[in-house]
């Protein structure tokens, strides 16, 4: 049995449940918009992991009864407010469940898409490209800077320059233009988040525990994300990769314990690749319905258990250089 | 130049500063790094990595960083959405400062640590148990009929009551004694799970810098038979400086509480001089200043 810890309102989670269906795998959704006040669940731990249960007054699921669990999570504006409650004391509840039910997932032996720590990387992209740098991937030439002299001689140095932030907060992917050009002395009430630009196709890359499907986006869109905003379009199609790229995505999915994870690169004309991000919830939706990649089904079969999945990864961390202190 | 990340009240940052300065060692405590008048850089390119904090310090002359705080930017004068949204810009910049920094940065922190510096003992539950220390019984359920079967399997074991464990906010826990106190526990699980635990007797408190264990208090011999896995666990975990509660419970000793950002005063006297020792001796360590070598796993 799989179970799904989402809401069939996120177009992502109902993907995978109607993807299992077609497939034939059962599955039992844990709806996080109605979690924890609306289920039963007793965990417990004595010498070993986790034994217990899941039940709502439907169903009950044992642990050992689970093959694969695939979790996203929902921001706290996708989670009904529960009656009697004060928002403080509803925010509180859903903190205690979340938190239980990360830790019975961080100890499932079964494959989890994905545990959180590997994801908390996403946090904070600066750091993540530092990560992904040391696995061997290109990166784009990078400042981080509360200085605007400093961001002006970026600039000059690269010509053409984008801007994004630094956190998962606010991600959106602009060209450093005239207006912000006038605006960088206000980098000294914070620092920002500069990149070279980088001609090319973006390609995106979802790695499905040893599998892998990229994406080839043509768009004129400096954030092809958000090409309808400024009136431009995007156009997908499937490609394949050279195969030490693909061996260097699918180890870095590993480092980072995501046994499902959105890569974003870039092929220059040059057809040099440059890595931008490892994303840990990859909301692939739009790449399979504008693709036909069968990511949604290789997604179920990893949960089903039956495909091939690589042995769990310990986390990339920054100090593995300083084994004596970190 | 060491840079301690935290307040000058911190009794450990004040006795790493005190320690740091009799050995004439230059030492700033900074509570918000990014602030002025810091100017800040963080290159990366095909070169590597290249940072630098303060104009008049390049990040080259920085000897160690202790890390007590991630930072905090005061709300004052900020709305709350764009406080929360420069609270996380900060935070984001801070961590990849640190994790590039070619100098001892204790504890050097990972995403998961970053952004989880208060993880419960449950989080680190399959580390522990991997690197071969015991733990104690826990129960997470939002099922009273199985709250009352923990409790009555401690009473049976000769364990009167449980301790409630929230998994969020600043460690805690809460006995419970009487039957009033389980009544209070059956309607909060109405609303969410419970963290219920099997009560321990007098802990004996370790503090693990680098490759050093040290006690509060003279330990018993089944905590120092322990203290090769509790190193085994540092390293896995990547910490080198931890606070760890052994106490004793039914089967015998367990980990009781694991804090990555030690409460200094915990320990007496004695045991915080060896800890202030060996954190200067981290901070000062010459084969710990090399640049960062390229992918390794951990």
């Amino acid at each position: 049995m799989i179970l799904i810890c989402g809401s069939l309102a996120d177009g992502v989670t109902e993907l995978v449940c109607s993807r299992l269906q077609g497939c034939g795998y059962p599955y039992r959704l844990l709806d996080l918009a109605r979690f924890p006040e609306d289920y039963r669940v007793s965990w417990h731990w004595t010498e070993g992991g986790p034994e217990g249960w899941i039940a709502t007054a439907d169903w009950r699921l044992d642990l050992d009864a689970i093959s694969g669990v695939y979790a996203r999570f929902l921001g706290p504006e996708d989670r009904p407010q529960p009656p009697g409650l004060e928002p403080a004391d509803a925010a509180a509840l859903r903190a205690e469940g979340d938190s239980s039910l990360t830790a019975l997932l961080e100890d499932l032996e079964c494959p989890v898409v994905n545990r959180i720590g590997g994801g908390l990387s996403n946090n904070s992209k600066p750091y993540q490209t530092l990560l992904i740098n040391r696995a061997g991937l290109s990166v784009p030439p990078t400042l981080v800077t509360n200085d605007p002299a400093a961001a002006r001689a970026f600039h000059a140095e690269h010509g053409e320059v984008i801007y994004k932030s630094a956190s998962g907060v606010r991600s959106i992917v602009r060209r450093v233009g005239p207006d912000q050009f006038a605006r960088l002395e206000l980098l000294r009430d914070g620092p920002a988040q500069f990149q070279a630009f980088v001609p090319g196709h973006n390609v995106r890359v979802h790695t499905v525990g040893e599998r892998v499907f990229a994406t080839r986006i043509e768009s004129e869109a400096v954030d092809y994300r958000y090409a309808h905003l400024e009136g431009l379009t995007a156009r997908l199609e499937p490609v394949a990769l050279p195969p030490a790229l693909e061996a260097a995505c699918l180890g870095l999915a590993h480092a980072f314990d995501l046994l499902f994870a959105g890569i974003d690169l870039k092929e220059t004309p040059e057809g040099e690749f440059f890595c931008f991000e490892v994303n840990p919830c990859p909301g692939f939706l739009y790449y399979e319905r504008q693709t036909g990649q069968p990511i949604s089904t290789a997604l179920a079969e990893l949960l089903h258990g039956s495909a091939r999945q690589p042995p769990r990864a310990a986390i990339l961390h920054p100090g593995s250089a300083h084994p004596d202190l970190s | 130049m060491n840079l301690l990340l935290g307040h000058p009240e911190d009794p450990c940052c004040a006795g790493v500063r005190a320690r740091l300065e009799d050995h004439g060692l230059p030492v700033r405590i900074v509570a918000a790094p990014l602030a002025p008048p810091a100017k800040f850089t963080w290159r990366l390119n095909a070169s590597g990595l290249a940072s630098s904090l303060y104009p008049d310090t390049p990040d080259t002359e920085i000897n160690g960083v202790l890390v007590r705080d991630t930072g905090w930017l005061e709300p004052d004068g900020w709305d709350a959405a764009d406080h929360a949204y420069m609270q996380a810009e900060l935070r984001a910049v801070t961590l990849a400062w640190l994790a590039g920094l070619a100098c001892p940065v204790i504890n050097r922190p990972d995403a998961a640590l970053w952004y989880r510096p208060d993880a419960s003992l449950l989080s680190w539950r399959r580390l522990l148990r991997r690197c071969g220390l015991p733990l104690p019984e826990v129960v997470v359920t939002s099922d009273p009929a199985e709250a009352r079967a923990f409790r009555h399997r401690l009473a049976k074991g000769g364990v009167p009551g449980a301790v409630y464990t929230p998994l969020t906010g600043p460690p805690a826990g809460y006995l419970l004694a009487d039957n009033e106190a389980w009544e209070r526990l059956a309607k909060l699980q109405v609303r969410a799970p419970v963290c219920l635990t099997e009560p321990h007797g007098a802990a004996a408190l370790a503090c693990i810098v680098g490759n050093a264990v040290i006690w509060d208090r003279a330990p018993p011999p089944e905590a120092v038979a322990l203290e090769p896995a509790l190193l085994r666990f540092t390293t896995a975990a990547h910490l080198s400086f931890v606070e760890i509660a052994l106490a004793p419970v039914r089967r015998g000793l367990a980990v009781v509480l694991v804090n990555t950002l030690p409460r200094l005063e915990h320990f007496a006297l004695p045991a915080r001089d060896g800890i202030f020792d060996a954190l200067v001796t981290l901070l000062t360590a010459e084969n710990a200043a090399v640049a960062p070598a390229a992918a390794v796993l951990s």
